[in-house]
């Protein structure tokens, strides 16, 4: 790994730079609502907000969007005609945090493998990524499921240090991009200023688990937390929040839409929640998990157990979003600290393995 | 449910019943899209927009809820000459705000409203016009979306049938990237209530009423349950501090659209 340290008036040079040519987006305060921060179009760098604290929704939206065209379709005489859609302008992503990093490569696994999510892909090739270091929130809890310090899939990694910013360079993409501004060698000062920030930011992580997210998947398989699925169930309004602004999820919905002339249309997905009560529901009537307990107890064993199972790696990257938007106070390390704590401390009496 | 393939040019209508009419209004907000319309069915009957009248239809689109004696038997003599029964809005679907008139006995409320006139009214307990007769397809809205509209009027055309979204608002709200709305302080029915609409008042700076009705399995109890002192999120704690809401507002705000059916909740 190479280290570079970039002025602030240099970055913004890089960041002009990148306006010129290519389309760039980054953390933007809102102008709806101050205090809130979202990736957005950036036409001048003074636009962008590095130090933010989350974005509603995840940059995963650049790869994967709420809701996207999959191709239009007119019906005439010759047949039906289909034309795929597909966005192909370069762009950057700037001012990406760790746990957004960590849950970029965690979709590359689940949507790169065999049968490809081509549209993932697709934009994933599209796009240069510059992550910046953050500062935890009272819902963070990136300490427990090892993102603290993710860089993968970053091109280009900043971290404020006095005079600007330490540039960790983990590509070739990365450092052809910060070749178009001045920067200069990292000193072990800029290194030690850098890790004592880490120490600082890992001191603040106030939500954490009580177990390694690697053992979740073991305490989930032993089962019997009807009770716990139950109380859950009771105050989750199945609103699907939780899905919606994961930076993980990655389930989604397929419908067509019609024009009123009835000949032609388009088809699209949407981002999908398994929460909602027809997620599971197929035809002939049958609902997979009609119960509102075996949809709260299938979010956790599907980001750690199911997917862990199969990529070797939890899908929850401790960002915090899911706990900050259910209004129930439905909170992810609450909930996983019941679960240990139960297993821990009821195995002996607990029911069968189911649940 | 009629599912019907059209071999000619179907004759539609519009119906309304105690509403304000601003289905109508938004599906007249097609515009110019209306000839579009008009290409695929043969308009024979519109109070709101035009002269004439029929008496049998392919199909019949309806507004509004069923609120005199003689509404049932002008809704039933509709549903004897339409093959095709479509409920447009919430008045027509699940009641909507005329059902607060149910809060008190016929007889109070129309001497209440009416005074010595009272005698000229018939009114009986308000139902939506899907609780009288048999109904084809529903939208539900207030307004109906114009959107949905479209997407009911091409379900109708290809013989499909037609199932409402069932996700709440925050589906639609998250989507489209709006700021939750408790973490403006302010109380919304979102979670609870059906989308299709685009979170259309979140997106105006408004919070989610629940006009159109809640989702099939709304967990209301768990509504009430996010407002309990004891287990409140920092942001429930800040919106419940700001408005002074107690479960008696929460309750009155569930009540104007769809009152929470008690039985058929709870399930976990």
């Amino acid at each position: 790994m190479t280290y570079r340290t970039i002025s602030i008036t240099n970055l913004n040079r890089l960041f002009e730079y990148i306006i010129e040519s290519k389309d760039l987006f980054a953390p933007k305060e809102r102008e709806d609502q101050p205090g809130f921060y979202r990736f957005d179009r950036i036409l001048k760098p003074d636009e962008i907000t590095l130090s933010y604290g989350t974005t509603t929704i995840p940059p995963k939206a650049f790869f994967f969007p709420p809701e996207e065209t999959l191709f239009t379709f007119s019906l005439s005489d010759e047949g039906a005609k289909l034309n795929p859609e597909l966005e192909e302008a370069p762009f950057v992503l700037a001012g990406v945090h760790p746990c957004d990093l960590a849950a970029i490569e965690a979709l590359d696994l689940a949507l790169g493998q065999p049968p490809a999510d081509h549209r993932w892909l697709f934009n994933r090739r599209r796009a240069v990524i510059i992550g910046v270091d953050c500062t935890p929130d009272e819902y963070c809890f990136c300490g427990s499921v090892n993102t603290l310090n993710s860089r993968n899939p970053a091109d280009l990694f900043l971290t404020p240090v006095s005079g600007g910013y330490l540039v960790e360079i983990p590509t070739a993409r990365g450092l052809e991009l910060l070749s178009s501004v001045e920067t200069f060698e990292a000193g072990p000062e800029h290194l030690e200023e850098a890790e004592t920030r880490r120490k600082e930011k890992t001191a603040q992580l106030t939500a954490a688990f009580n177990r390694t997210s690697a053992d979740i998947a073991g305490v989930l398989e032993s089962g019997g937390f009807g009770d716990i699925w139950k109380e859950l169930a009771s105050r989750c309004y199945s609103c699907g929040s939780c899905n919606l602004v994961c930076p993980t999820c990655f389930c989604f919905h397929t419908d067509d839409r019609f024009e009123l002339n009835l000949t032609s249309g388009h088809r699209f997905r949407s981002w999908d929640s398994c929460q909602f009560l027809e997620f599971a529901l197929v035809t002939g009537g049958h609902n997979f998990r009609g119960l509102r307990r075996n949809r709260v107890r299938h979010r956790w064993r599907c980001k750690f157990l199911h997917l862990y199972k199969e990529f070797g790696r939890v899908f929850c990257t401790g960002c915090g979003r899911c706990s900050r938007a259910c209004t129930a106070d439905i909170n992810m390390a609450d909930v996983i600290n019941r679960l240990v704590h139960e297993s821990e401390n009821h195995s002996e009496t607990r029911p069968g393995k189911e649940g | 449910m009629v599912i019907k393939n059209f071999s000619s040019k179907p004759r539609a209508a519009f119906f309304d019943f105690a509403c304000c009419e601003g289905c109508q209004l938004t599906v007249l907000q097609l515009d110019d899209r209306l000839l579009e319309l008009m290409a695929h069915v043969e308009i024979i009957e519109w109070r709101q927009v035009m002269s004439g009248r029929g008496d049998k239809y392919d199909i019949a689109f309806c507004e509004g809820g069923v609120v005199r004696n003689e509404d049932v038997d002008r809704i039933r003599s509709i549903r004897d000459r339409t093959d095709i029964l479509a409920a447009l809005g919430s008045c027509a679907s699940i009641a909507c705000h005329n059902s607060l008139r149910n809060e008190w006995n016929v007889e109070y409320a129309i001497k209440h409203v009416y005074g010595e006139n009272a005698g000229d009214f018939d009114l009986i307990p308000v139902r939506p016009i899907s609780e009288v007769v048999e109904v084809d397809y529903q939208a539900t809205g207030c307004p109906v979306s114009l959107k949905e509209f479209v997407t009911v009027f091409e379900h109708i055309l290809t013989g499909k049938i037609y199932r409402p979204p069932n996700d709440p608002v925050c589906r639609e709200c998250k989507q489209n990237d709006y700021v939750c709305v408790y973490e403006k302080g302010r109380i919304c029915l979102g979670p609870v209530t059906r989308c299709g609409c685009g979170a259309a008042c979140v997106a105006h700076g408004d919070a989610c009423h629940g006009c159109r009705g809640l989702v099939d399995d709304a967990n209301t109890d768990a509504v009430f349950k996010a407002l309990e002192p004891k287990s409140r999120h920092t942001i429930m704690e800040q919106m419940v501090r700001k408005n002074r809401l107690t479960e008696t507002d929460l309750m009155k705000k569930l009540s104007i659209y769809d009152p929470p059916k008690k039985p058929e909740n709870g399930k976990e």
